[in-house]
């Protein structure tokens, strides 16, 4: 087939063409707006909902700012920061983090939740990456719930340009330019950075403020990846993740134990660990679809982790997590789920002051037979 | 915040400047060629993408 048709070019043929680029210009930033709108989530009773600004103004009015959730039990004891979302294009991060904040009544202690740690990241997807927008839940009552697939990265339409090498202010360490906005490169977070860094900041402020004894930075990594269906954890944060490997152990749930990298910078397991007096934990599950070895990326690999890729890397034993068929977003949920649980509950073992207890968050074996839309509540309810 | 006015105002330069050369352009096919490198000057410029 031959191109060589020579159509004469008028000012009528040029102005058709402006036309037609300014609507397909219009349908696409249809696309793309549709995920400037934030996921809606539904508090379990007890919650309050505040502002992270409110721990640092200098977030305030930004796109940086991000709701952060509440809830104290009649007993005093410990508190806990669950922080989803830093990475949106790891989805059992901000849903583990959505699940407590549907389902936890607190009995003692103080939980704190916040879902969409860089709400800057989920407003966008990463280029050429072809990932999906959005996944969706089915629930009980036949309702659906949907929550974005988001970015590693904040979104560059609110932070840019990316300088050809970002130096991670408090180290000096050397990384791409890129990962200026990564919120895991940005910690302990500085006043006056850019708005990753700013955004580092606020939760450092808020887990020094709200005296946090524990925090969990919840992620996904590839499953080729060598920390995967694992625990980061601090040398303050050892002990205990110790005692909570011990413990899934018995009940089935492998968790490899990692040491945070001293000389690894900008990362919660390290940073907030070295500038507050909290205990980080960094846990990562297994995401097929955000693996280099993957196909088709589409809401359903999301959901399932299922990939002929993957099944025949696993048969060569190449991966760093179990696969034979799948690795269902349910089971990554449950694994952060039911490790958070168990970090609780040795928490009040290691320190009784510190004692967390709630109820109706559902266990691993729960979240893996009702799926995880079962346990999210109907909007509007 | 300065960065990003100057920043927006070079891509509207730009984006006017294709506009210019596609009226003045006699091909369709070149034309055509401006009206694929309009769409991103478009979204850029409305800093949505």
């Amino acid at each position: 087939m031959s191109w060589d048709i020579n159509f004469r070019g008028t000012r009528l043929t040029a102005l058709l063409l402006v036309l037609l680029a300014g609507g397909a210009a219009f349908l696409g930033a249809q696309q793309f707006m549709v995920m400037w709108e934030p996921d809606r989530v539904v508090p379990a009773p007890g919650f309050e909902e505040h502002m992270l600004s409110e721990w640092f103004e200098g977030i305030k009015d930004t796109p940086a700012d991000t709701p952060v959730y509440i809830q104290s039990g009649e007993n005093p004891g410990g508190t806990v920061l669950i922080l989803g979302g830093t990475h949106p294009n790891e989805p059992s991060s901000a849903l583990t983090a959505v699940l407590f904040l549907e389902r936890a009544q607190m009995e003692t202690g103080r939980l704190i939740v916040i879902p969409f740690g860089n709400a800057m990241a989920f407003t966008h997807n990463s280029p050429q990456e072809a990932s999906p927008q959005k996944i969706s839940f089915r629930l009980p009552d036949g309702s659906s719930r949907t929550f974005r697939y988001g970015s590693r990265a904040t979104n560059p339409i609110f932070q840019w340009p990316a300088p050809d090498v970002y130096i991670h202010p408090q180290s000096g360490q050397e990384l791409a330019g890129s990962e200026k906005s990564n919120l895991n490169r940005a910690h302990p977070g500085t006043p006056d950075g850019a708005l990753t860094q700013r955004l580092a900041y606020a939760l450092r402020q808020l887990i020094i403020a709200e005296k946090v004894d524990l925090a969990f930075d919840l992620h996904e990594a590839s499953p080729e990846y060598p920390v995967v269906n694992a625990a980061v954890a601090h040398e303050r944060s050892m002990e205990l993740t110790a005692m909570v490997a011990m413990e899934l152990e018995d009940i089935g749930i492998p968790l490899r134990i990692e040491p945070s990298p001293k000389n690894l910078r900008g990362l919660t397991h390290r940073e907030w660990g070295d500038y507050t007096e909290t205990l980080p934990v960094l846990m990562e599950t297994g995401n097929p679809s955000q693996g280099r070895l993957r196909g088709r990326t589409n809401e359903e690999l999301a959901l399932t982790g299922r990939d002929k890729s993957y099944a025949k890397a696993s048969k060569l034993g190449l991966l760093f997590i179990p696969y034979e068929e799948d690795q269902p977003l349910d089971y990554r949920i449950g694994r952060h789920t039911q490790s958070i649980l168990t970090f609780m509950e040795m928490l009040g073992f290691l320190d009784e002051e510190k004692e967390v207890l709630l109820e109706g968050v559902p266990g691993m074996e729960d979240l893996t037979e009702k799926g995880f839309g079962a346990w999210l509540q109907p909007l509007g309810s | 915040m300065i960065m990003t006015l100057i920043y927006r105002a070079i891509v509207l330069f730009v984006l006017l400047l294709v506009v210019r050369c596609m009226f003045r352009e006699k091909e369709f096919w070149k034309q055509a060629t401006g009206a694929l490198v309009l769409i991103p000057l478009i979204l850029r410029f409305l800093m949505i993408k």
